[in-house]
């Protein structure tokens, strides 16, 4: 049905009274899911890594990595708007390429690697919120515990309770929630934000060494701390070269390709077909998250110095990745959380825990996320006969447990690989890859679109012309860009390129776990009588 | 002996749906192809005359401009394949359709009459010499007059308030009517009375539960296959990600009474799933009418009292 965006003035539709006629689902809701997904905080933790490229600007590499997300956007718009389908990547691929190629893609970037983003939450949530506040309220040998094998396994244990919950409650009450953690997380975000611009740069300095004195027993901990910055640090954001700001794309992709997040589960949206619609939401969402975080570092440089954050990212990664003696560091191995600092400007230990509470409501809104996408990849492709049909089994009251159960299992292996196997940390950006080179197939399948599935795309309201390919295109060139970077990684800057043998292994047992699947369900399938690619195949018209 | 039927439903009009559909029995050996219900569009599309030779039309926010008589049978077979009736008129036609209501109604009624007759023209000619069983039942959304439109077809069987035999000794009792809709269509009535329509329906049959299948466009209320978004029945407004169980409580009761070994439905298209409601498997394969494409599912039968297996289909 054609809406009333660039509607000439006269009659263009005569419609009937018959089912279904309703207006679509509010752009508040969309754009919540993409901003949450491209989470602010995903971001701020993903700069930690940005010191082992030091050349490269934070700044230039956020707006041009934006820029070509913005394509992603305009990519998945389309391809919703032509199948608005739960199971999003999956469904594309299948249907444009093959039943094969998108169960592999879509299993190992909407399951499989989900288990590992588990314990990156995890480690997100505790650094960021749960162990400043434990050293405010003084529980320190908590929040040192944390910081052991034990505590990161049960951060993650944690995890994965809270999100397989805020599953079980269905979309609408996660949506509820959402809107609730979205305005209050905001509301303490501009708390945070009224400080550092009224904060002069000498009473922060003053405010960080007392509470570094108070809670780390650490003298002239401000001036300790900027002498851990790494060699050739950029002296803003702003500066660097143009080769290692370039570096930095894969770095930033870490929490800016996400605003698609949401693109498995818009089978149950309504109003999905609108392809302008579908766009504002996700753009909306990925553009406020970048406006924000560069408010952020530019109240950082003003309030905190560009140097001192830096240095202070590069203490905690060398601490982490063991080029630094933590007992050189004043916070030893803890990571000096901006919005712990931030809170530290205001010598209340109240007010300091309740903002940094509030303001973590911008990470908890965005934990079911991890599992509510993963949870229709696997529906579709049991509705397909990939999975068996009791992997599509919901509960009377909507939950569905099995789908659920082969996220969190799993999950808590990985988990605890990850607590326990120090290396596994450095697969970090695996989690980030996989997904990568699924959102790689996928804009190919845009590309093919118009003569590998002629009769869907005929039939969308996608502009006919050649633009939106060319789009595709170039989106495939900048993700296909990121991939050769992760994996011709000849410095090993991003830890999970052909150098590191573990990263290897670790995707070879996940792809090749999903082409077995595969393959298992096609024999099977096949001696039942029904191949599974004459599921997804198109029936002929003449 | 084994029996494969494919269902799907839903089409609203999509002339590239329709083909398709008829077409899914070769393509999914299918025995039986069964269309559950709401054939007929929703939209006509006016395929304005602006000069001599020259239309042009509006449709998914584009404007279409459409030079000679090739690009106007092109451009109204796109509108067909949407689901949409093409209507070509003079500015003065079409704003005496915008100003009466009655006037409308009646062109709705022809072009939805004319496209039925001129689709089971082309199924009765596909389907020549086959022994492929197509049975068509209206749902909700079709007027009363298309059964009998169905009815002068050589090949089709209607499905409408009948039970009708299926290979292998099944049976298949099926109705397009349904519970109350905000929208007042054509075949909806209350529930009490729709029960009562089922079972009269149903006592029809004269095989055992395992060897009955039902085609009943609503689906059974408060399962998978009958969540669609909450509305306001006067504004027809949704809001948000709110979403409601709108299936028919009738249905469900019967489903729950009689315990036909299938009971295939349709009516909500986003609520594409399968669920067990006691000894019966019921599907809602749900409608991707307006991409193309056919949405469906393929059940095999095992001859005997047993539901082999199904599968979800888009095709």
């Amino acid at each position: 049905m054609a809406t009333d965006a660039g509607k000439p003035a006269e009659q263009t539709l005569f419609v009937r009274k018959a089912s279904g006629l309703v207006k679509g689902w509010s752009t508040g809701d969309g754009f919540r899911y993409s901003f949450f997904s491209t989470n602010i905080f995903l971001g701020i933790w993903g700069f930690l890594y940005a010191v082992f490229i030091p050349g490269g600007s934070v700044f230039w590499s956020i707006i041009i990595t934006t820029l070509f997300v913005l394509l992603e956007v305009v990519v998945y718009a389309g391809l919703i708007s032509a199948m608005p389908r739960a199971g999003g990547d999956y469904i594309w691929q299948s249907r444009v390429f093959h039943s094969s190629v998108g169960f592999v893609f879509g299993a190992t970037g909407w399951w499989f690697i989900l288990w590992l983003w588990i314990p990156i939450y995890a480690a997100l949530c505790v650094n960021s919120f749960i162990k400043p506040i434990l050293r405010i309220v003084g529980a320190g040998g908590a929040a040192d515990w944390l910081a052991t094998s034990w505590g990161v396994f049960v951060a993650s244990l944690a995890t994965i309770a809270l999100a397989t919950y805020l599953v079980a409650v269905g979309m609408k009450a996660y949506a509820n929630f959402q809107k609730w953690a979205l305005w209050i997380g905001l509301a303490g975000c501009a708390v945070a934000a009224i400080l550092l611009l009224v904060t002069t740069k000498a009473h922060f300095i003053t405010s960080f060494n007392r509470e570094m004195l108070h809670l780390y027993g650490a003298k002239d901990a401000y001036q300790a701390t900027v002498k851990n910055a790494g060699d050739g640090m950029p002296s803003s954001m702003f500066a660097g070269n143009f080769k290692d700001t370039f570096k930095l794309i894969p770095v930033m992709a870490f929490w800016l390709l996400w605003p698609v997040w949401g693109a498995t589960l818009y089978g149950e949206v309504r109003g999905a077909k609108d392809f302008r619609k579908n766009i504002y939401q996700m753009a909306g969402g990925l553009l406020a998250a970048v406006g924000i975080v560069i408010v952020f570092l530019i109240l950082v440089t003003k309030t905190m110095g560009w140097a001192f954050f830096e240095a202070s990212a590069n203490g905690y990664m060398g601490a982490l990745y063991a080029y630094i003696d933590p007992a050189k560091l004043p916070a030893g191995s803890d990571y000096l959380s901006p919005t712990a600092m931030t809170s530290w400007i205001v010598n209340n230990s109240a007010f300091q825990v309740i903002l940094i509470a509030v303001i973590s409501l911008i990470v908890f809104g965005w934990w079911g996320t991890v599992f509510l996408s993963s949870t229709r990849m696997i529906f579709a492709s049991a509705f397909d006969r990939i999975l068996p049909e009791s992997v599509a089994k919901v509960t009377s009251g909507g939950v569905p447990v099995n789908a659920l159960l082969l996220m969190a299992i799993p999950s808590v292996v990985v988990s605890a690989f990850y607590a326990f196997q120090p290396s596994f940390v450095q697969l970090t950006y695996d989690a980030t890859l996989v997904i990568a080179a699924m959102f790689f197939v996928t804009g190919l399948a845009f590309v093919f679109m118009p003569w590998r599935a002629k009769a869907i795309w005929q039939n969308s309201a996608l502009p006919k012309g050649p633009i939106l390919p060319i789009i595709g295109v170039i989106y495939v060139l900048f993700m296909g860009f990121n991939l050769w970077l992760w994996f011709y990684d000849k410095l090993n800057v991003y830890g999970v390129g052909y150098k590191n043998k573990n990263s290897m292994i670790f995707m070879a047992i996940l792809y090749v776990a999903a082409i077995v699947i595969w393959i298992i369900a096609w024999a099977i399938r096949k001696r039942q009588g029904m191949a599974l690619e004459a599921v997804a195949k198109e029936i002929p018209v003449e | 002996m084994k029996v494969r039927v494919f269902f799907a439903t839903d089409v609203h009009g999509s002339e590239v749906c329709w083909r398709k559909f008829i077409n899914s029995a070769a393509h999914y050996e299918a025995d039986v192809l069964i269309l559950g219900g709401d054939m007929t569009g929703k939209a006509i599309v006016p395929i304005v005359q602006t000069a001599p030779e020259h239309w042009r039309y509006h449709m998914l926010d584009i404007t279409h401009e459409l030079e000679g008589s090739d690009e106007l049978a092109k451009g109204e077979r796109l509108i067909r394949d949407h689901g949409y009736y093409p209507v070509a008129l003079t500015p003065e036609e079409r704003d005496e359709y915008t100003s009466n209501e009655e006037k409308l109604e009646e062109l709705f009624h022809e072009q939805m009459r004319q496209t039925v007759a001129s689709w089971v023209e082309w199924a009765d000619a596909r389907l020549e010499g086959s022994k492929i069983q197509c049975i068509v039942c209206p749902g909700n959304d079709d007027r009363l007059d298309i059964d009998d439109i169905l009815a002068t077809s050589k090949h089709i069987m209607v499905g409408e308030g009948n039970v009708l035999d299926l290979p292998q000794g099944y049976q298949l009792a099926s109705s397009g009517w349904t519970n109350l809709t905000p929208w007042d269509t054509p075949r909806e009535e209350d529930e009490p009375k729709l029960k009562e329509r089922l079972l009269s329906i149903v006592k029809q049959a004269t095989v055992p539960p395992e060897h009955l299948v039902f085609g009943m466009h609503a689906p059974p209320y408060d399962t998978q296959l009958d969540v669609a978004p909450k509305i306001d029945w006067e504004t027809l407004t949704v809001q948000g990600q709110d979403s409601a169980h709108v299936g028919s409580t009738a249905v469900r009761e019967v489903i729950e009474e009689v315990q036909p070994i299938l009971s295939l439905h349709g009516h909500i298209h986003e609520s594409r799933a399968a669920v067990r409601i006691g000894r019966t498997l019921a599907v809602n394969p749900g409608s991707s009418y307006t991409e193309g494409m056919v949405a469906g599912v393929v059940v095999d039968l095992d001859g005997k009292n047993k539901l082999k297996r199904y599968r979800l289909t888009s095709g």
